[in-house]
């Protein structure tokens, strides 16, 4: 499963960096369509909303394009969101889930489902906050800050009278979407299904009553409502699936890096707006209400929050830890940059010329026995002169005259002893990713 | 939720036996053909590196129906006394291969301080200095530059060895003893 969750992620990042975001969605889209045909049992829950996503962000095509990337790489932390979900989820059968589900919709009462909710929507949004402003704008569900951000962007960019028939039709679709999305699970939890109903038809009704500003505010914060508790919803029962989500706000972070300046001040706008649309909501739906009432309280907490800059610019640095499986393995290696220098140094001293070319192109096979090096054998640094071979042949070299290969010194009993070897161990490790990046390319 | 796991444990209980079944299969056959078949997989390898290598001056290819018998051709490397000769050789690798030397025999007869008249080569590499990281490319290139640079210390042919200091004459006995591959 992670492998194909890798092959989706590199895939993805491959289609952002070659095509136009329009490209990209439309890939996004056939992908959806591709899994709804094979029948994976996640693709009910994942598609449909990005599903919804792209439908929305579609309309929001006409955005300048600086907008259509933030909206982008928020649909793209949207999308991670639900491939990390929909990870456990699969390795459960299918008619356990349902189960799964049913049980807990007869078990709980609706009181104490909500008050679980609001739980795990604190911990949802504070994990959250620590990420940055960048996220703190879109603190209040994934989807709905895609609602919030397009929503100012349009304000701020586009003329009045083109925005009020923008927002109008997105929201009317937006809240389609949403709807759909939540029918289509009947069998997650109950308090989703009407909630989106209520506020679909909010959302429509405020954006169709209203050409101001901040009537449209309203109706996409209102929207905001049903997503974000579907969000917290799929949020439960996953811890692991937050790294996933880690690494492509670090990504969309990092790329928008210069969008920085300009989403700070939005930010603060926003929270006022979903304040104020909170308590009108509070008016009309309780159960709205109480869905909101807690992501206001985490936004206003957050709008505080100086230090998050600190934990941002650290995030921003590394996209992928250097140990994350989930890392797309052809992005390049740094550490690569100064492996190769000390290694032919390592070889010159060795003093035969073969062996440098040899392991120059490194061993991608073992040279003795030219089977391929799996990860511990390209891991495997028997010998300070950097020869490399697969742990067979090194064992059989070690029943008969145990002497290195490579320079024919007497391999040491235990390899990773003295300060040397533990330099070596330290070395062999980046070299076993270099490895790897000669062999493929 | 009671019926979820039944199919779970139908499905997996198949898987288990079937699974245990798998190694012991395996693990039979292993222990003599694997030696057999990791030194042919490396020869294969090798023969595949040596042709598309092209280094000059060197060939070799295994006979006919036998890959551990190869016949390998040298050439005298220029600006020594055997430019422009040929020699053939064999050679004759054990079953343990890579980490126990093969044994490599001048076929055409050379006149060489290193190399006695039956055409057994003294060699450091294939003797004690064998290392399982050399292989037939790096075995032909060590004899083509032993043939510029003898061992005069320790020679077989003793007559060489003492002719070499003389290379002019040195040629001459090269040439007259030249007979080319057939």
């Amino acid at each position: 499963m992670s492998e194909t969750k890798g092959k989706i992620v590199q895939r993805r990042v491959f289609m952002y960096h070659i095509f136009s975001s329009f490209a990209a969605h439309a890939y996004l889209f056939e992908e959806w369509k591709r899994k709804k045909r094979k029948g994976w049992s996640e693709a009910e829950q994942l598609p449909l909303s990005t599903f919804s996503l792209y439908i929305y962000h579609f309309l929001s095509l006409s955005v300048s394009p600086v907008n259509q990337l933030r909206v982008f790489h928020i649909l793209q932390r949207a999308d991670a969101a639900m491939v990390s979900d929909s990870i456990p989820n699969a390795s459960i059968a299918s008619s356990n889930l349902r189960d799964f589900a049913k049980k807990k919709r007869a078990n709980r009462s609706a009181k104490l489902k909500q008050c679980k909710l609001d739980a795990r929507r604190e911990q949802w949004l504070s994990h959250v906050k620590n990420k940055g402003d960048y996220k703190g704008e879109a603190n209040g569900g994934v989807i709905a800050s895609i609602g919030a951000s397009v929503h100012l962007e349009n304000r701020t960019r586009q003329p009045i009278g083109e925005l009020e028939i923008k927002t109008r039709s997105e929201e009317g679709i937006f809240g389609d979407g949403s709807s759909l999305h939540h029918y289509s699970d009947s069998d997650s939890v109950q308090s989703n299904s009407p909630t989106s109903l209520t506020s679909s038809v909010l959302g429509s009704n405020d954006s169709g009553a209203n050409f101001t500003g901040s009537s449209s505010s309203r109706s996409s914060s209102s929207a905001n409502g049903s997503c974000s508790g579907n969000m917290s919803e799929e949020d439960e029962g996953d811890a692991g699936g937050d790294d996933c989500l880690d690494d492509w706000e670090a990504v969309a972070d990092a790329l928008a890096a210069t969008d920085d300046k300009q989403k700070d001040s939005p930010s603060s706008e926003n929270h006022e707006h979903s304040t104020e649309s909170g308590s009108q909501v509070d008016a009309s739906d309780q159960m709205i209400s109480e869905i909101n009432i807690p992501r206001i309280h985490t936004a206003s907490a957050n709008s505080e929050s100086g230090r998050t800059d600190n934990r941002r610019a650290l995030i921003n640095c590394c996209a992928w830890r250097p140990d994350d499986a989930f890392r797309p393995q052809t992005l390049p290696n740094l550490a690569k940059q100064y492996s190769f220098p000390l290694k032919s140094e390592r070889h010159l001293d060795g003093g035969s010329v073969w062996v440098c070319k040899s392991v120059a192109m490194i061993p991608k096979a073992c040279p003795i026995c030219f089977e391929d090096l799996d990860y511990t054998d390209s891991s495997f640094c028997p010998c300070a002169c950097g020869f490399r071979l697969c742990l067979f042949c090194h064992k059989r070299i070690l029943e008969e005259d145990a002497r290195c290969p490579g320079c024919r010194k007497k391999y040491e009993v235990e390899p990773i002893d003295g300060e040397a070897t533990l330099d070596g161990g330290s070395i062999t490790y980046r070299l076993a990713r270099s490895c790897s990046m000669v062999a493929r390319s | 939720m009671a019926t979820g796991t039944n199919t779970h444990h139908q499905d997996s209980n198949p898987n288990t036996p079937a699974a245990a079944a798998a190694p012991p299969k395996q693990a039979v056959p292993t222990a003599k053909t694997v030696d057999t078949q990791s030194v042919l997989k490396r020869l294969q390898s090798e023969l595949m590196a040596l042709m598309m290598g092209g280094d000059s001056g060197i060939s070799a290819f295994p006979e006919e129906d036998n890959i551990f018998c190869w016949k390998g051709t040298i050439s005298g490397s220029k600006d020594t006394v055997f430019e422009g000769t040929d020699y053939k050789l064999s050679l004759s690798f054990p079953s343990e291969y890579p980490f126990k030397a093969p044994k490599v025999k001048f076929e055409t007869s050379c006149f060489h301080p290193n190399v006695d008249i039956y055409g057994n080569i003294c060699l450091d590499i294939l003797q004690d200095k064998w290392s399982s990281a050399y292989d037939v490319r790096t075995i032909l290139l060590s004899i083509q530059s032993l043939l510029g640079e003898p061992n005069i210390s320790s020679p077989l042919n003793t007559q060489a060895a003492a002719l070499w200091s003389n290379q002019e004459e040195y040629r001459k006995m090269v040439e007259k003893l030249y007979k080319p591959v057939a």
